[in-house]
């Protein structure tokens, strides 16, 4: 990497301060996406280490999110952050209803494949639905607006206020959801139920409550993620499914069910994406995702990460 | 007795049906007929294994990239056969690799291929070729793509149908209701698994090669996953566990993207994304053979653990 750098900035000095600014851009870049990647996939899989249910929807929570926020800015000039007060609370109720209406029934008295592969397909449905519906919405047009598209100065180079802002809110969420499932006492039946489903219930943990609390929480934290994003990259109604899919690679890179290995995987693909896109081009990014994904899922089902 | 009468009739229909119809029902036909192939072909692998597979999309832009490319070059029915047999071959390699994962594993797996070959192909045609896309010139009369479908989709039936009668057949079935028995039992799950994946395979892969030709220019979009679910609906709509539920489905759903799709795209989609959720909550009976865990298959109901 040193020599790759070399050629791009000849001369002693100069080349210096090059290669720290890049580096520091890299390593800002790397932590704003990887903390989104982080906070999209501790979601993801709550939602599949709890109930067996890969919601391949999740993506699209995120893009509604986005969506959310971005109509209310610019319809009624809500700041973009106070934003996130809404689109959480708005998106845990629409995951809780999702849970009644469609997930709750599944999850009951099924054997362990079958839910699995039916929740898939609802999902795949699901997906299907929201991501139409923005469609029909919001068209398939580029929608975006500017926030807070200021540079920083610090340590020899210039950062947008932005980046740095959504990439401390999506860390703290992160840590914050940790220390929810470490320290609560919600959290701890949570634990229980991931690791021992019928001792749980066993000593009455109410499985259904849990259940539905965790797919709100899961589709809240995709949504507020969507809201960051929005103050970032311009939208359209198809940003959910690449996001998605680095959920996926993130989740089975960290492990299913390992909310710290997720959260260091997703900060390790945002720095070593960034890094890739510095080095070569921007359109590697999709068939590397795939790719990783694909290697993972054959060589290491358990996660780099894994148990 | 009457039902293969009612087969012969629909038969000798399908057969006359170009000479009869005028350009527009003979294209919808078409656009049918080649939907029941696929559902038909993706019924029998995945109906009898559970294995769900979503790698239809990918199967169809192989075979109809590999048409786009030796068209002109061989005369007609080759290059579906080209095309059947590189999806053959690409479904060889992929189940190889990914006919270990088992559930949803393997359903992400294969839904990530249909983007994975799109992608590439992208990235391969602008850094390295420098075209995206190819022209299809001097393609076959509208006749002889009917026929040709037609060919290909009563093949997939007639293998839908022979297939559970065979030796093979009883194996998948045996796959699908406990993989590690049918192993014990002797049964080389491996083999019957990659190479019943890569017959349905060359069936997809034969009807993109064979509907390639309608468009006259082709670029990687053609790699659709949007064709993999179509197909996964047809099918499970219908319900994959015989042969005339997924054409039931396939001829339901042609007709209502026949409707919907050019001039409501997105209200298409949408009422697919409804129809997918409803079959899996309210009809689970059409899910009878993808999902019911170890049932009747082997006649012990108590085997339900």
């Amino acid at each position: 990497m040193a020599e790759e750098l070399g050629h791009r900035h000849r001369g002693g000095a100069e080349a210096r301060l090059g290669v720290k600014t890049l580096l520091l851009d890299v390593v800002v870049g790397g932590l704003t996406t990887g903390g989104i990647y982080a906070l999209v996939a501790l979601g993801l899989n709550l939602q599949y280490g709890l109930m067996r249910v890969l919601n391949v929807a999740h993506g699209e929570f995120l893009m509604l999110g986005a969506y959310l926020t971005y109509a209310l800015h610019t319809g009624w000039g809500v700041n973009p952050l106070l934003t996130l007060l809404i689109t959480g609370p708005t998106a845990f109720a629409v995951g809780l209803a999702l849970h009644r209406l469609l997930y709750a029934r599944l999850l009951e008295g099924d054997a362990p494949e079958s839910i699995e592969s039916r929740s898939l397909l609802l999902s795949f449905g699901l997906m299907f639905v929201l991501q139409n519906a923005a469609l029909l919405l919001w068209s398939a047009d580029l929608r975006g607006y500017s926030y807070l598209a200021i540079p920083l100065r610090g340590l020899g180079t210039v950062f947008p206020a932005n980046r740095v802002l959504a990439a401390a809110i999506a860390l703290a969420l992160g840590l914050a959801f940790y220390a929810y499932l470490r320290l609560s006492l919600t959290g701890k039946a949570v634990r229980a139920l991931m690791q021992e489903p019928e001792g749980a219930r066993l000593v009455g943990i109410q499985t259904a409550r849990i259940h539905a609390l965790c797919f709100g929480i899961g589709i809240a934290m995709s949504a507020v993620t969507g809201s960051l994003v929005s103050m970032l990259f311009e939208l359209t109604p198809f940003i959910g499914l690449p996001y998605t899919v680095t959920a996926l690679v993130v989740v089975i890179l960290g492990g299913l069910g390992n909310m710290l290995g997720c959260l260091a995987a997703g900060l390790l693909l945002g720095l070593v994406e960034t890094a890739g896109v510095y080095l070569a081009s921007s359109d590697i990014r999709l068939i590397s995702s795939y790719a990783v994904l694909s290697l993972i899922l054959i060589l290491r089902p358990s996660g780099l990460f894994g148990r | 007795m009457a039902a293969r009468l009612g087969w012969a009739a629909l038969g000798a229909a399908l057969v006359v049906a170009p000479q009869v119809l005028g350009p527009y029902y003979r294209s919808l036909a078409l656009a049918i007929l080649a939907d029941v192939a696929l559902a038909v072909a993706w019924a029998f692998f995945s109906g009898p294994t559970r294995y769900l597979s979503l790698a239809t999309g990918a199967f169809f832009g192989a075979g109809a990239y590999t048409t786009a490319v030796v068209l002109g070059r061989l005369p007609w029915p080759l290059p579906v056969l080209a095309a059947a047999a590189v999806a053959a071959a690409m479904a060889l390699l992929v189940g190889t690799l990914a006919l270990r994962l088992r559930g949803p594993y393997f359903a992400v797996f294969t839904f990530g291929l249909a983007e994975l070959a799109k992608h590439t192909l992208i990235w391969f045609e602008t850094s390295i070729t420098g075209t995206v896309g190819r022209l299809l010139l001097s393609p076959p009369g509208p006749v002889a793509l009917y026929y040709t479908v037609l060919a290909v989709a009563a093949l997939a039936v007639t293998t839908a149908v022979a297939l559970p009668r065979s030796r093979w057949g009883v194996a998948l079935i045996g796959i699908g209701a406990d993989e590690e028995r049918a192993e014990t039992l002797g049964i080389d799950t491996t083999r019957v698994k990659i190479g019943v994946f890569a017959l349905s395979a060359a069936f997809m892969g034969a009807i993109g090669g064979a509907m390639a030709p309608r468009w006259t220019y082709l670029d990687p979009q053609v790699f659709n996953p949007l064709v993999s679910f179509q197909t996964v609906i047809m099918a499970l709509l219908g319900g994959p566990a015989s042969v005339a539920g997924p054409i039931l489905g396939a001829v339901f759903l042609g007709l209502l993207s026949e409707i919907l799709l050019v001039k409501f795209r997105y209200l298409y989609m949408l009422t697919l994304g409804l129809v997918l959720i409803v079959v899996v909550l309210v009809l689970p009976g059409g899910l009878a053979g993808l999902v019911r865990r170890r049932r009747p298959a082997c006649g012990s109901p108590r085997a339900t653990l």
